[in-house]
């Protein structure tokens, strides 16, 4: 059942509207900057999710482009209208609330039709709209009881119906996900995209939990400290990631991250062992994800396992490589010797190098175009 | 810790037993001396007994005395003392708690600094306002030299004056702003999501709508709760109706009982029929906190907190 097969034809569906930050900033004082100035794109009917650790500024934005928070300065254009100076009833958006914010008092068709009605729909409309919304969430046996009989998942699906049901062009999503627990929260990211597919809006969702990220952005736009890290689909992010912060962000386990020097031919580590052929010298930082690391098969690498833990469909090996903690997934199924030292093998192409200092990806140091490419074929 | 032991019962028993005979006790002559006639008084002194004489001696009250146009001072008094106080408490609290106010700290701990000044002690500077709302303004105006600017053009200094003693506004207008209501509410508020208002602004409703639609029905009970208070403490008022008002026709229930004692000396006054007020005028609140004890428990609760 999808709400374009309803009889009536008229399904619950939004005009998207795009949306453009530009020299966005926020600051509560000299001192205290959120956000430095901050351009962003974001295209009609995507799905972006605004990805970064606790204090990055990412609610902040997100409260910014609702017209919760004041912008202290710079644009923001959703539909190529300027709407900085607009209350948040004039922007044409939505939000749902990370501890979903359901009046109490009011049951569930109520909170639901609260926008409208404030709004000045007629009541028959209203119904109307309540219950074909009620019916794409599968909450319309429920729609006469109040919030505090419900329980999670069912409190989230309120917060949306609330959200979707002036048909906005902008849906603004608030850790939505973060209160509950593990099997619903993939319950409702399934429905989350399904319902994204189906309603079109520019949606913005604000995260600090990169599955939900990786599952379901159509692009991943990464904050650290206000700035943009990465704005890019979620496989570039993953195989292509623009720096140390992205790259350790992204990933569980993540990214390992090893100090080694260029002689101009080789990369090495401090105790001399060669990672791999590079004609740059100086310091870098270079990246390798454990699950990438190849066991065995006459690897040239040796390290010491200091830790393992066994998660049953792999492993997961802490080892130390010339003093640098390294860790390592093992394949799907296979069986680690108990040893308490192997060889190994980084390659080439799974390789990601960093400028030492700035942190930022030094661009085609190693072959990664296929993935690349594969990932950017695959947006388009 | 709580003891289950045989003797520590018995003395416990002993005590509440104590407390019980003090509270009680006065309650119960109370009751038996507004039940007997005057006559059996004269001849016997204290009555340890009731009679039949109770409704009698509420007859007597409603015909002979001025208590019932003073009950129905009271009623307004506590009626809309209480409604205003709960009116101006909640939108103390809401601001302080939904508005970047600035120095909002300040002014919540000068509204609680009110707590600690009560009526019984501002007592004569408060009279003095009352007998001229606009002496506070006269005295600004002295003050600040102003006065002596009007009186060079106008050839005589301002000087305003407007007396609500003895009229019910007054009564009513000095118990009304208070600490502990504003107190209540904020408490109140601050248990509730902090995204409620997020949430009613993106869905449009701004900070009026919010107030009606969203708040009121969510603080119902703490509403309730204030309201049975301070109408409580509204009918029983006694120092501020006792100076404010001053015909009888204006006083409240609880002064106009204690006026029912003859002031001339050597005239044994009637005991009976000032009990059987006493009891008249005690049957409002005790119907209210009859009626509405939930809620006076929940405020008390609430206020402590």
């Amino acid at each position: 059942m999808t709400a374009t097969d309803t009889p009536m034809g008229t399904a619950i569906r939004a005009a998207a509207a795009d949306i453009k930050l530009s020299a966005v900033t926020k600051a509560y004082d000299a001192r205290n900057v959120v956000i430095p100035p901050l351009d962003v794109e974001l295209r009609a009917g995507e799905f972006t999710v605004v990805l970064g650790p606790s204090g990055c500024g990412k609610s902040t934005l997100l409260q910014m482009i609702a017209g919760l928070e004041r912008v202290s300065e710079g644009k923001i254009l959703i539909g190529g209208r300027e709407v900085q100076e607009l209350e948040p009833k004039h922007r044409g958006c939505a939000m749902v609330f990370q501890n979903y914010a359901l009046y109490p008092h009011m049951t569930v068709a109520e909170n639901m039709a609260y926008s409208l009605k404030v709004a000045g729909v007629s009541k028959a409309q209203r119904t109307e709209r309540v219950a074909k919304v009620a019916k794409m969430l599968g909450l319309s046996d429920l729609v006469a009881r109040k919030p505090g009989q419900l329980s999670g998942g069912q409190r989230q699906r309120v917060a949306i119906g609330r959200a979707i049901i002036r048909e906005p062009g902008v849906l603004l999503f608030d850790e939505p996900l973060s209160n509950l627990d593990a099997q619903l929260r993939h319950d409702m990211r399934v429905e989350l995209a399904d319902l994204h597919r189906r309603i079109g809006a520019t949606s913005v969702f604000v995260t600090h939990d990169q599955v939900e990220a990786m599952t379901l952005a159509d692009r991943i736009l990464i904050l650290n400290k206000g700035r943009i890290e990465q704005f890019d689909t979620p496989k570039a992010i993953y195989y292509q990631p623009a720096s140390v912060f992205v790259a350790k962000f992204i990933g569980a386990p993540a990214m390992n991250i090893l100090r080694v020097t260029g002689d101009g031919d080789t990369l090495r580590l401090s105790d001399g062992q060669v990672v791999a052929n590079y004609a740059g010298q100086g310091n870098f930082q270079l990246g390798i994800r454990p699950e990438d690391i190849v066991i065995g098969a006459g690897g040239r690498l040796k390290a010491a396992i200091r830790y393992r833990e066994d998660l049953g469909s792999h492993e997961i090996i802490e080892a130390d490589l010339a003093g640098q903690p390294l860790r390592i997934a093992t394949p799907f199924g296979d069986e680690m010797d108990k040893t308490s030292s192997f060889s190994f093998a980084f390659p080439q192409t799974r390789l990601h190098l960093f400028d030492a200092e700035t942190g930022r990806a030094i661009p085609n140091s190693f072959r990664q175009a296929e993935a690349v490419r594969r990932s950017a074929k695959e947006y388009q | 810790m709580v003891e289950n032991a045989r003797s520590i019962n018995i003395v416990a028993s002993i005590l509440l037993l104590i407390g019980v005979v003090y509270i009680v006790g006065p309650l119960y002559l109370t009751l038996s001396t507004a039940s007997q006639s005057y006559e059996f008084m004269l001849r016997n002194g204290v009555a340890w007994y009731p009679g039949n004489q109770l409704f009698a001696n509420m007859g007597k009250v409603i015909t002979e005395t001025r208590i019932p146009i003073q009950m129905l001072n009271s009623l307004l008094v506590a009626f809309f003392n209480a409604l205003a106080t709960c009116a101006l408490s909640f939108l103390s609290a809401y601001a302080i708690v939904y508005f970047r106010v600035r120095w909002a700290g300040l002014v919540f701990a000068l509204i609680l600094v009110t707590i600690m000044l009560p009526l019984d002690i501002r007592v004569i500077t408060t009279y003095q306002v009352a007998s001229n709302i606009f002496s506070p303004l006269n005295a600004v105006l002295d003050v600040t030299g102003l006065n002596d600017v009007i009186a060079s053009v106008f050839g005589t200094p301002a000087h305003l004056e407007l007396s609500v003693l003895n009229t019910h506004f007054g009564l009513i207008a000095p118990l009304v702003a208070h600490g502990t209501g504003t107190f209540l509410f904020r408490q109140f508020f601050l248990t509730l999501p902090k995204d409620l208002l997020k949430a009613a602004r993106m869905d449009g409703a701004g900070p009026i709508r919010f107030l009606f639609d969203i708040l009121l029905p969510l603080s119902r009970t703490s509403v309730a709760s204030l309201f049975v208070l301070t109408f409580l403490s509204g009918w029983t008022q006694y120092l501020w109706p006792l100076v404010g008002a001053s015909t009888p026709d204006m006083q409240t229930a609880v002064v106009g009982l204690a006026r029912l004692v003859p002031d001339a000396d050597g005239q044994v006054p009637d005991f009976p029929m000032i009990m059987a007020g006493a009891v008249l005028v005690s049957l409002v609140p005790l119907t209210m906190i009859a009626l509405l004890q939930r809620y006076l428990v929940q405020g008390l609760v609430l206020s402590e907190k």
